[in-house]
């Protein structure tokens, strides 16, 4: 991998020439609390230490809401409206925001890889920034703290610029066209990066293992704790919406008034919400807020084959941004036992864990 | 076909049969002439069958993939969109995309006996394995199709199967219809699986497939093992909300955190041990 440094001084000049390259995206404060990435004009309004986005990055490559197709029901004809997709820059993502992408690609650009998707995904330069964890953050715990490939560009912060690790050869290009931005890597450096990488190890508040969890999650299903905190949720699908691998769509065929033309759109669902499992006939497969809330932690802990990873990426924003309080960390800490230690819980009665099969197996 | 995998191909409606009050029987061919001859899937795949303007919907194919040029989807009137589909005439265009799924794994059934149990409007995906395996009959050895409803009225395919009973029976194709609630009906009386004992095929040798509503199939299950039949020879058809039929929209996400499936990609077909290893798949 190449190395570069890009000096404190010349931050602001770079980040201006990254305008040639397309629109520049990039995170911004929007009120008191919240950052979101928006289209920059003034590069000073860049927030280089922000902890969260209240929107990931998925927005920019699976729209909330996208427009399919065109469809006539005279001409029984649904034309694929592609609009043409202008080079763009998003810049500032976190290590867990761009495994977040590359978990996206892993479902939309498989073997049949999503139109849609995939021009904006070619599209877009990734550039990302290192950051300084707090106590949502538990991306350490993922194993997603620290992003290998997946960035044209990543800025790791030094006291006196940026250690500029360079991806792919957009990133080459960006570099060399501005060339004279950039410095050498010094030792002092390296030294700066070491001590950074430290810090931000040791700041994050838990450090434990979670290899067992996918397992515990299946043997705890009659926990108490999915009573109680399910419960607790609005099932408003918050969480969903700012989760960047949440990733369901529902499909819609909106008519026109003229009652011929119309167009196929596609918007972000939740499985939050009673529709999500609901079919003809009014046989829901997810009934209950119970079975719906369970539903995304099971989603979200499952293991993505492709890149050994689970679904989550351990962001924080499911629990930051959730208007009930509940605590996706704390939950699953629960399940680990390592929220209480008392094991086994407190139970009424002993509910079967369907150990055994069908059949035979019962007598 | 196009780079896009949600684009449709148009595709005419040929014939529509009255099945029951219910359902209706649609036979359709693709416009484009070169599709509509090479176009092949799996029994138990499906296809999603658009209406212009209102909608799309998962259908699984009940026709023969040996008989080419077009393909049968057995419909019930039940939502928004299959309403619609039930005012659809012979000459009526509709969009298609698919197919999709799993299917069967007929190849590997090559050799063996095959039982087939059917309820309510699980006859569809599983008439399409039986008219496979009535194609392509020296594929086979015996074979029973155990199809059942509520009520009689509600038989899926009844006369069909009725007129070749006499035909197949000779050629060791047992064919058992019954209802479970119906008091006027003069046949067979009685659920599903209580006639896996009078079926023809040798348990030990025999792919089992099973498709109907969620309760039936855990006394099914139970009766098939207890009567020898292999576990890991039993597949069922399931169904779910889809939406993209390629497993990206998650609508008919299931399962737990080790076993994470799709059912529109992973699935509709599954075997028994990814039902036993898959809390969530059949409830």
């Amino acid at each position: 991998m190449r190395y570069v440094k890009l000096p404190k001084e010349n931050i602001y000049d770079f980040l201006e020439r990254l305008k040639d390259y397309g629109k520049l995206y990039a995170p911004v404060k929007i009120s008191e609390k919240f950052y979101d990435f928006r289209e920059v004009d003034d590069v000073k309004k860049i927030e280089f230490h922000y902890n969260r986005t209240i929107m990931p990055p998925k927005k920019f490559f699976f729209l909330p809401r996208e427009k399919m197709f065109e469809f006539s029901i005279s001409k029984a004809e649904y034309k694929e409206t592609i609009e043409n997709v202008e080079p763009f820059v998003v810049f500032g993502l976190h290590a867990c925001d761009i495994f977040a992408l590359k978990i996206m690609d892993t479902i939309y650009l498989d073997e049949f890889p999503d139109k849609y998707y995939k021009v904006r995904r070619e599209k877009g330069i990734i550039i990302g920034i290192s950051c300084m964890p707090d106590e949502y953050c538990f991306c350490n715990l993922r194993e997603t703290d620290f992003a290998d490939d997946g960035f044209d560009l990543f800025l790791h912060e030094l006291p006196d610029g940026y250690l500029v690790r360079v991806g792919t050869p957009i990133g080459h290009r960006i570099v060399d066209k501005s060339i004279k931005l950039f410095e050498e890597v010094t030792s002092q450096d390296i030294c700066d990066f070491r001590e950074f990488e430290k810090k931000r190890e040791e700041s994050f508040k838990y450090h434990e293992d979670w290899g067992s969890l996918r397992y515990l999650l299946e043997l705890e299903m009659e926990h108490p704790m999915w009573d109680e905190q399910s419960e607790l949720c609005l099932a408003c699908g918050n969480c969903n919406t700012t989760c960047p691998t949440c990733r369901c769509y529902e499909v819609q065929d909106i008519p026109n008034l003229d009652g011929d033309t119309g167009v196929r759109i596609r918007r972000w669902d939740s499985c939050q919400l009673r529709s999500h499992g609901l079919v003809a006939g009014n046989h829901n497969f997810r009934p209950t807020k119970r079975s719906r809330f369970m539903n995304r932690y099971l989603c979200k802990n499952s293991y993505n084959e492709k890149l050994g990873l689970s679904y989550c990426v351990g962001c924080g924003r499911c629990t930051y941004f959730c208007p009930a309080g509940i605590s996706f960390v704390k939950n699953l800490r629960t399940i680990m036992g390592l929220e209480d230690k008392s094991c086994p819980p407190e139970i009424s009665e002993e509910i079967p864990k369907r150990g055994f099969a069908y059949g035979g197996a019962k007598q | 076909m196009s780079d896009n995998p949600y684009a449709l191909e148009k595709a005419k409606v040929l014939r529509v049969y009255d099945l029951t009050e219910t359902e209706k029987l649609f036979l359709f061919r693709f416009e484009n002439s070169e599709i509509a001859e090479n176009w092949t899937f799996k029994p138990g795949q499906f296809v999603q069958l658009t209406i212009p303007g209102v909608g799309e919907v998962p259908i699984s194919i009940c026709s023969s993939p040996m008989r080419k040029g077009f393909f049968e989807l057995c419909i019930r009137r039940i939502g928004r969109v299959t309403t619609v589909i039930h005012r659809l005439k012979p000459g009526d265009t509709v969009l298609v995309r698919g197919p999709y799924g799993n299917g069967f794994p007929v190849d590997e059934w090559e050799g063996m006996d095959l039982l087939i149990i059917a309820a309510g409007l699980g006859t569809a995906p599983l008439r399409s394995v039986f008219l496979y395996a009535m194609d392509n009959r020296w594929k086979f050895g015996n074979i029973t199709f155990i199809n059942t409803a509520r009520y009689g009225k509600e038989l899926l395919f009844y006369k069909e199967l009725e007129a070749i009973r006499d035909l197949a029976e000779a050629e060791n194709v047992k064919i058992i219809q019954s209802v479970t609630r119906d008091k006027e009906w003069k046949g067979l009386k009685g659920r599903p699986q209580q006639f896996i004992v009078e079926a023809n095929t040798n348990p030990k040798k025999t792919a089992v497939t099973v498709c109907g509503p969620p309760r039936m199939y855990r006394d099914v299950f139970e009766t098939l093992i207890n009567y020898g039949y292999r576990p890991e020879n039993i597949y069922v058809t399931l169904e779910r909300r889809m939406k993209c039929g390629i497993g990206k929209c998650g609508h008919c996400n299931v399962g737990t955190s080790t076993s994470w499936k799709y059912i529109c990609k992973d699935g509709p077909v599954f075997g028994y041990f990814d039902i036993v290893s898959t809390p969530g798949l059949l409830d």
